[in-house]
């Protein structure tokens, strides 16, 4: 893989270990599949509505149901996510998910254990890459995945640096669609 | 212990109580007086103990030494033996450093130029409402000080131990994070005493205010700034030399005729000496105050001053001139030239100098704008010639790559070439006025000179700080703080890398109507008056500048933050009655487990907010960051319900099992301001509360959590609520049924909470009683 430069220069990888590339739903799908105790952590930036007027939230609400994923909202994510009817199955901030996360003898959301894959979807680039940094010192139990639109090198599994928002959203729609056809 | 040794360390004990002047006894010296590296690092690991430090690599190489680079991801070590999480550590070190040392070498340099105008012998008086001068250097040192001679002892103690812990940041040495931590927390210590010393001397030196909290309103924004008339702009954070500039007017007359404006911090401090004094703003508004042209003359002291200000004041044809040795850009050094030598030169052949003697620079200053003033076109973009510049914009996006502050700015600009202006508007409040956008547009559109009619000329006022707290405000407050009813005091401090200027205004708002007390510093300071409410009033105009439940107090640049942390501590020795000389650790325990006191960071950029975060952190203040600031790379956080929350009742002399997380974080990142609301609410929260106090906060808590959050109640609410009448009034019915529904159980408040005991120290249990 030729190297990808991350949207944000902020976020440009100095160190040698970083994301594989991502383009194909399919495949991204396999990895969550394979996933046995998969979790997904929601940011504010979910709150934006896209030029087509679907909220981007809606997307992580319909991934997280097509591949039985829990939710955990961090910022104020929370309030939108039950004013769409979804309960979060926890709610902790950003860095906060990410210190239980790091503690491999954590119980997890759903307490049979700690995750194994975790997504993150729509948290402000610079923290997020900072979290993912975290977790690739000091997680090597866990995978990580990130949904942005955005190329981020500390996670393990990235989507690329989409030009244009149709583009992301339509992988996003695939996404969605390999998950509902179930693993 | 074998003769010689005991021998050495009475000699050091002997100089030591000779330094502190020991036999004056204002009160016993305590255990610490003037620690050294290992004396209160037992303290620092109780306190990382529940507070484990939370690493975030901004790097994963490290580049220190020709043995590297070294690539510490995930286990692997340098080669040295470091490892990913120590080497974050040294680096916080390092930072902390940095910052204790721009701050005590500004300490250091005002006190030189003081004594050399007062004399060592000048007695520091602070008036009449403030007798405990100075809380830190008498906490830390143990000494008393009476004079600026005084004050010197206090930093030269400070560069004795910055010199230590700079040492250990070698390669090849400390292989402990957490023993890094212990040095970063007494790197932090060591700076509020050095900002005390500073503040100090600038109070009695230069006559500030002092001892009154209804300091003038100043003038704020460019705006304020009559365009027609010769104008030097200060910066930094140094005042010795924008002191002697208004001197120099006052003296001959010309106060009418020049204007004198300030950005960052010495735009703080210049306002304490002149109310006449302008503001322009805070950092993030520099390069564009300075791409704006208004300046004639920029003259830099120290710390966040930019380090291209000579080249960009050559493009727009201002003048520079440097005034302190900490940054001289290259430039000739005129310090003992001829005054009017210099002036010919500047404004004969457009060159900047460096002149470190502040009374000559003043001169050249005030004679080179008033001659130059006059040459220099200062226009203000319009709106139609900016839409015609915005055209040549192709929305090619390369200007959002390279913000730091993730800002849409390409797309602004677009749209204002469509003619809206809105857009940009929103942007400049994000905008943290660094200049990589510009730099990196292949169309070379001036964003800078675009973003003047997102400006406007709006002005503002912001209250001149006000140095320390005083006393009889201590003795007023004492008790409603510590027992909760007085929810709590929120410091907002320092830079300006926000993600919003607005939430400084709006997380002032909220707090001061709900009856916290707020403190204001440095760019908060400013940046918190530049937003009007629907009168067209700004938070100081609007709330009493007293230190009391729904005030609004700015106690002015970034040194005078150690009055912040000074008054939790006068909390401890005024109103508890607790002694504070060489008695760190009884101070810092009260202040933890007794004060609700929250630092907030908001925009918090530089190695110095590093350095006061950690410091407050030592002290027991938890501290609230914005989200840039997970780039620090280090936090301290604990773990909820999974963390030790044992203490000791001081009275029973028995370990109590509280459960309860407060406060819950010592140093803490938000995403956003919705968020950051119910924290901060949530981390005023103390084991001490009285159950009327923890309603009064509880309260808050769950309403400011409805209002940012979207309704339900704050799901850790329980951890909190120690028997039924700690729940507030209005959400009665609701938290009780909640409660109820996860099978609380009330459990009994804890009489006088402390750490002391639980950990080994050198201080006694009975120490903390008062
Ligand atoms: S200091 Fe240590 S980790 Fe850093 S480059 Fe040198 S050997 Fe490598
Ligand atoms: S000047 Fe402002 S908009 Fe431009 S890159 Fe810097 S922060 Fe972003
Ligand atoms: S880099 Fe220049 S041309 Fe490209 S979007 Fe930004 S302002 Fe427009």
């Amino acid at each position: 893989m030729s190297a990808v430069l991350p949207r944000h220069r902020v976020n440009v990888l100095t160190g040698i270990k970083s994301a594989r590339l991502v383009e194909d739903a399919a495949e991204c799908a396999n990895y969550i599949q394979k996933a046995k105790r998969p979790l997904l952590v929601i940011g504010p930036l979910l709150l934006q509505s896209q030029a087509d007027g679907k909220l981007l939230l809606e997307y992580a609400l319909d991934l997280a149901k097509a591949g039985g994923i829990p939710i955990c909202a961090t910022a104020q994510t929370r309030g939108k996510m039950v004013e769409l009817g979804v309960q979060p199955d926890c709610v902790y901030d950003a860095v906060e998910i990410v210190n239980a996360l790091k503690d491999p003898d954590w119980k997890g959301v759903r307490k049979e254990g700690n995750h194994d894959l975790v997504m993150f979807f729509g948290i402000r680039s610079d923290l997020g890459s900072q979290g993912l940094s975290t977790l690739k010192h000091f997680a090597p139990h866990l995978k990580t995945m990130t949904l942005c639109k955005h190329y981020f090198p500390h996670a393990s599994y990235s989507l690329t640096n989409f030009k244009k928002d149709a583009k992301w959203q339509e992988f996003l729609e695939s996404l969605i669609a390999e998950l509902q056809k179930g693993g | 212990m074998a003769v010689a040794e005991t021998k050495k360390l009475s000699k050091k004990l002997e100089e030591l109580s000779k330094l502190i002047r020991a036999e004056i006894p204002w009160e016993p010296v305590g255990p610490t007086p003037m620690p050294d590296i290992p004396d209160i690092r037992s303290w620092d690991m109780r306190l990382l103990k529940t507070y484990q430090p939370f690493y975030a690599p901004f790097c994963d190489l490290c580049c220190l030494c020709t043995y590297g680079k070294c690539d510490l991801t995930a286990g692997k070590r340098g080669a040295c033996g470091i490892d990913i999480a120590t080497q974050q550590a040294r680096v916080v070190l390092l930072a902390c450093l940095m910052g204790c040392s721009a701050h005590a070498a500004h300490g250091a340099h005002i006190l030189e130029h003081l004594i050399e105008k007062h004399g060592r012998d000048k007695k520091i008086d602070l008036g009449e409402s403030i007798t405990i001068e100075a809380p830190h250097i008498r906490t830390v040192l143990g000494l008393k000080p009476e004079t600026l001679g005084d004050l010197q002892i206090a930093l030269e103690y400070v560069f004795k131990e910055v010199g230590h812990l700079l040492d250990s940041c070698h390669t090849g040495q400390e292989g402990s994070a957490l023993d890094y931590e212990s040095k970063a927390l007494h790197a932090g210590m060591l700076d509020h005493v050095g900002m005390e010393a500073g503040d100090i001397a600038q109070i009695v030196g230069f006559n500030y205010p002092t001892s009154v909290a209804d300091t003038p309103l100043v003038d704020m924004g460019w705006g304020a700034i009559d365009k027609s008339k010769p104008t030097i702009l200060v910066s930094g954070h140094n005042p010795a030399t924008s002191t002697e500039v208004i001197d120099y007017l006052r003296e001959h007359s010309l106060e009418d005729q020049v204007e004198i404006a300030g950005v960052c911090c010495t735009a703080l401090e210049t306002t304490r000496y002149s109310d006449r004094a302008k503001i322009v703003g805070p950092l993030s508004r520099q390069l564009f105050f300075l791409r704006a042209g208004i300046a004639d003359v920029i003259m830099t002291d120290e710390q966040c001053i930019r380090t291209d200000t000579p080249q960009e004041a050559s493009k727009v044809g201002a003048a520079v001139v440097a005034c302190l040795d900490k940054a001289m850009y290259g430039l000739e050094d005129a310090t003992d030239m001829e005054a009017d030598e210099i002036v010919r030169r500047m404004v004969g052949n457009g060159e900047h100098f460096a002149i470190l003697d502040s009374a000559k620079a003043a001169e050249v200053a005030v004679k080179v704008a008033m001659e130059i003033a006059p040459k220099r076109r200062k226009e203000w973009l319009a709106e139609e010639e900016a839409i015609e510049l915005a055209k040549k914009c192709n929305d090619c996006a390369m200007c959002e790559q390279v913000c730091p502050n993730l800002c849409s700015i390409g797309a602004g600009i677009t749209q204002l070439a469509k003619g809206e202006f809105e857009p940009l508007r929103v942007l400049f409040n994000e905008c943290i006025g660094c200049g990589k956008c510009e730099e990196e547009c292949p169309r070379h559109v001036p964003i800078f000179r675009l973003m003047q009619v997102a400006a406007g000329n709006e002005t503002w006022k912001a209250r001149a700080g006000r140095g320390p707290i005083m006393d009889t405000e201590i003795r007023t407050v004492g008790a409603p703080i510590t027992l909760g009813t007085i929810p709590g005091v929120i410091a907002i401090v320092g830079c300006s890398n926000f993600p919003d200027v607005d939430d400084v205004a709006d997380m002032v708002e909220e707090f001061a109507k709900r009856k916290y007390i707020v403190v204001l510093s440095g760019c908060s300071a400013m940046v918190a008056g530049m937003k009007k409410d629907a009168d067209g009033k700004t938070v100081y105009e609007k709330y009493p500048p007293d230190f009391e439940g729904g005030g609004v107090v700015n106690v002015g640049s970034c040194v005078a933050n150690s009055h912040i942390t000074g008054a939790a501590i006068k909390i401890a020795n005024i109103f508890a009655a607790l002694p504070l000389r060489g008695n760190y650790e009884v101070m810092a325990d009260y202040v933890l487990n007794r004060v609700g006191a929250v630092g907030v960071a908001w925009g918090a950029y530089s190695q110095k907010a590093a350095s006061i975060a950690t410091g407050c952190n030592r002290l027991g203040i938890p501290v609230v960051l914005g989200p840039h600031s997970a780039k620090y790379r280090r936090l301290y956080l604990s773990r909820k319900e999974e963390d030790d929350w044992q203490v000791m009742d001081a009275r029973k002399k028995e370990l109590v099992e509280t459960g309860e997380p407060s406060p819950e974080h010592l140093a803490y990142v938000c995403e956003t301001k919705e968020k950051a609301m119910p924290m901060i609410a949530k981390l005023c929260i103390r084991k001490n509360d009285t159950p009327q106090g923890r309603a009064i906060k509880l309260n808050h808590y769950i309403s400011l959590y409805k209002k940012y959050m979207g309704g339900g109640l704050p799901e850790d609410l329980h951890l909190f609520v120690r028997r039924d009448a700690d729940i507030p009034l209005v959400y009665k019915k609701e938290v009780r049924a909640h409660l109820q529904e996860i099978g609380w159980q009330p459990r009994e408040p804890v009489g006088l909470p402390t750490y002391i005991g639980t950990y080994p120290s050198k201080v006694s249990i009975d120490a903390v009683i008062h």
